[in-house]
């Protein structure tokens, strides 16, 4: 709610806050009395977003047979309560008594958010998925837009790693590591997040005595091990971004098509500069390590190219250049 | 602050507007026309001019009316019977029993616990917004989830700008036009479709719909849409119940008709992605499954020498042509010309 009535225009925001005053009044309907803070824990809200909203519908109603919106047409709050003490309880109820309907774009993105889910080891059976996707669909105002997402098969890690965040215990596996080396590690898991395929376990690393991000299939020989996890979500803080700009990070200047800047949108970082030139971008990245990035310029295949350092031009076109040795050119 | 002559007249915030629209509309069995929502409701009461101008005012019911109906609320046009034609005499109306959620559907702490989940998949974008206002629905009903496993979180990506307008032009079923750099391709060519279904497969998203141009299904990338995406005034007819489905089991086919021969590096980055996707997870050479040659080919030469391809023949041209071109743009001689030249 709050991330996106900050994002967009003044439409958009009155949208969504009308979005949240139609699903809060069968809410306070099914409470007698509820206190604005549970509300907004309730809804994962603001608790000033709360306070406006009850005000709002507290004034609110229809314009009835005079047209003139008497006190009888409209919504009522106990105010003493909502001023004094916090509270809210609702005293006049006006036109709605039930929570609307699902969008067909809403239960469209539940749906699909399902079908991920159902394809991942360890996730709910075939039958409460599917009772909930015809829920979703009766639940809608129209038939759910036509979104889906195809079962990828999943890294074996996963259900280990799983296991052992819920089990809260250590974890140790082989990591192969990006420059081709194998280490052995011992970890705390924090957090397993997937983003599309690939799936990454945040954990506090006892080699490197901090939080560090592993990809799944990069490890082998995974074990749950005896002993509890020493630190768990609930003392350490993750960071919600998967990488963490570092001091050992290498900038470097890539010379794209303009029309192709779409293609390597997903590695600009918040300090990344476009300087447009007769239909080319100059753009610099940030990047952990130009073992990563050489792989990306390859995968562009001519789109783009490194101008700046040197050293990742000469990255760039060993990597090639090895390639169509392993062809006999 | 209710009376509706006033000297001053007070700005009535947005949502408060919007909100009292809802609540008359869903109030009035028989519907209200223009000129009573005008004349009456909270928010166009105070800037309405009897027997005046009221152009301005009426795009503003225009634009709340798309605003309400774009959250999926049933805001209908009721046409009076012999009537048909007369503008004035339509009524506007939201029934409540197509409001209501059906009394029927009812959710358990651990079904609603699953589509938090489910909710939570979305990571950004559109569809994260859909969801989110799709919990709030759910947590309306007041039910409490049951307790979810903290840290465990599944996330899909709508990394591409293209996917909101093509998902809302989809809803509203209207043709768009973008930019399209076709795999393989150097330039991208202007298209017009009719978007039928998104669907994700293999971690990419793809729109399928009806190519205007060439009056025949498509299935595009959404990561080489290039440039805006374009919605246009122009709507379509096609039916796309079952759409999603369909193009999802036309992209497994593919997927499943062509296959490569791999050498693969033991302990690489490329060993560690194709793996997974292999056929036989053990076995040298690796033999697995692609959809498109070109998409695969990108992939394939990002991976250097990591890989090698042994067949198709078609595959392994296409990643030797981009291995070519990386290193022509970034052998030493290009350099220097290129300084020249700026």
């Amino acid at each position: 709610m709050t991330k996106s009535t900050t994002r967009t225009g003044a439409g958009l925001q009155g949208r969504d806050r009308l979005a949240f005053l139609l699903v809060l009044v069968p809410y306070l309907i099914e409470h007698e009395q509820v206190s604005v803070a549970d509300a907004a824990e309730h809804f994962g809200v603001n608790e000033s977003l709360i306070r406006e909203s009850v005000t709002l519908i507290a004034v609110s109603g229809v314009p009835g047979e005079t047209s003139a919106y008497q006190h009888e047409d409209l919504f009522d709050i106990d105010w003493d309560l909502f001023e004094q003490r916090d509270q809210i309880v609702l005293t006049r109820l006006v036109v709605i008594d039930d929570s609307p309907r699902f969008s067909a774009r809403e239960a469209a993105a539940l749906i699909a958010g399902l079908q991920y889910l159902s394809a991942l080891p360890g996730s709910s059976d075939d039958e409460v998925i599917g009772s909930l996707m015809s829920k979703l669909a009766i639940g809608a105002s129209g038939r759910p837009t036509e979104v889906a997402v195809a079962a990828s098969p999943a890294t074996a890690a996963l259900v280990p790693v799983r296991d052992a965040l819920a089990q809260r215990r250590e974890l140790s596996f082989d990591y192969l590591s990006a420059d081709g080396r194998t280490e052995h590690r011992t970890v705390d898991p924090l957090r397993v997040e997937s983003l599309d395929r690939d799936w990454y376990l945040r954990g506090w690393c006892h080699l490197r005595q901090a939080v560090r991000t592993f990809r799944l299939d990069r490890m082998s020989r995974v074990e749950i091990g005896e002993n509890q996890a020493q630190h768990g979500a609930d003392d350490l803080s993750v960071p919600s971004d998967f990488f963490q700009p570092s001091a050992s990070d290498l900038t470097v200047t890539v010379d794209i098509d303009t029309a192709a800047l779409p293609m390597i949108a997903e590695f600009f970082t918040a300090d990344s500069q476009v300087r447009e030139e007769g239909g080319r971008s100059l753009v610099n990245l940030r990047l952990g390590h130009v073992h990563g990035f050489k792989r990306v310029v390859a995968s562009l295949g001519g789109l783009a190219e490194v101008t700046d350092p040197g050293t990742a031009r000469e990255e760039v076109a060993a990597w090639a250049s090895e390639a169509l040795a392993g062809y006999g050119l | 602050m209710f009376e509706s002559q006033r000297a001053t007249t007070p700005r009535v915030p947005v949502e408060e507007r919007l909100f009292s629209l809802v609540l008359a509309l869903l109030a009035s069995e028989q519907g209200l026309t223009k000129s009573e929502i005008l004349s009456t409701v909270q928010g166009y009461r105070q800037k309405f001019v009897r027997g005046g101008d009221n152009t301005s005012l009426e795009r503003q019911f225009e634009r709340d009316k798309d605003d309400v109906r774009e959250l999926g609320i049933p805001l209908e046009t009721v046409e009076p019977p012999g009537e048909t034609g007369n503008n004035q005499l339509l009524r506007y109306r939201i029934p409540k029993g197509e409001y209501d959620l059906p009394a029927e559907v009812v959710f358990s702490p651990a079904e609603i616990a699953v589509l938090s989940l489910a909710g939570a998949v979305w990571r950004e974008g559109s569809m994260s917004d859909e969801s989110q206002r799709a919990l709030h629905k759910l947590r309306s009903l007041g039910v409490e989830s049951s307790d979810p496993l903290i840290g465990y979180a599944p996330r899909l990506r709508t990394r591409e700008s293209a996917f909101g307008p093509l998902n809302s032009a989809m809803d509203r079923r209207l043709e768009v036009s973008f930019d399209y750099l076709k795999p393989g391709a150097e330039h991208a060519r202007r298209r017009r479709v009719a978007p039928l279904a998104l669907v994700q497969h293999e971690g990419r998203w793809h729109v399928h719909g009806i190519d205007r141009d060439a009056e025949a299904p498509r299935t595009f990338l959404l990561s080489r849409i290039l440039g805006a995406v374009v919605t246009t005034r122009r709507s379509f007819t096609e039916d796309n119940a079952g759409c999603a489905e369909r193009a999802l089991a036309d992209l497994r086919a593919l997927y499943e008709g062509q296959c490569a021969l791999l050498e693969v590096r033991a302990n690489t980055e490329a060993e560690r992605r194709l793996v997974t996707r292999a056929l036989e997870r053990a076995e040298v050479p690796l033999r697995v499954h692609y959809t498109d040659v070109n998409v695969f080919a990108d992939e394939l030469a990002g991976y250097g020498p990591e890989v090698r391809v042994i067949e198709p023949a078609a595959l392994r041209d296409a990643v030797i042509e981009r291995l070519r071109r990386t290193l022509a743009n970034h052998g030493p001689q290009e350099r220097a010309a290129r300084e020249e030249t700026r």
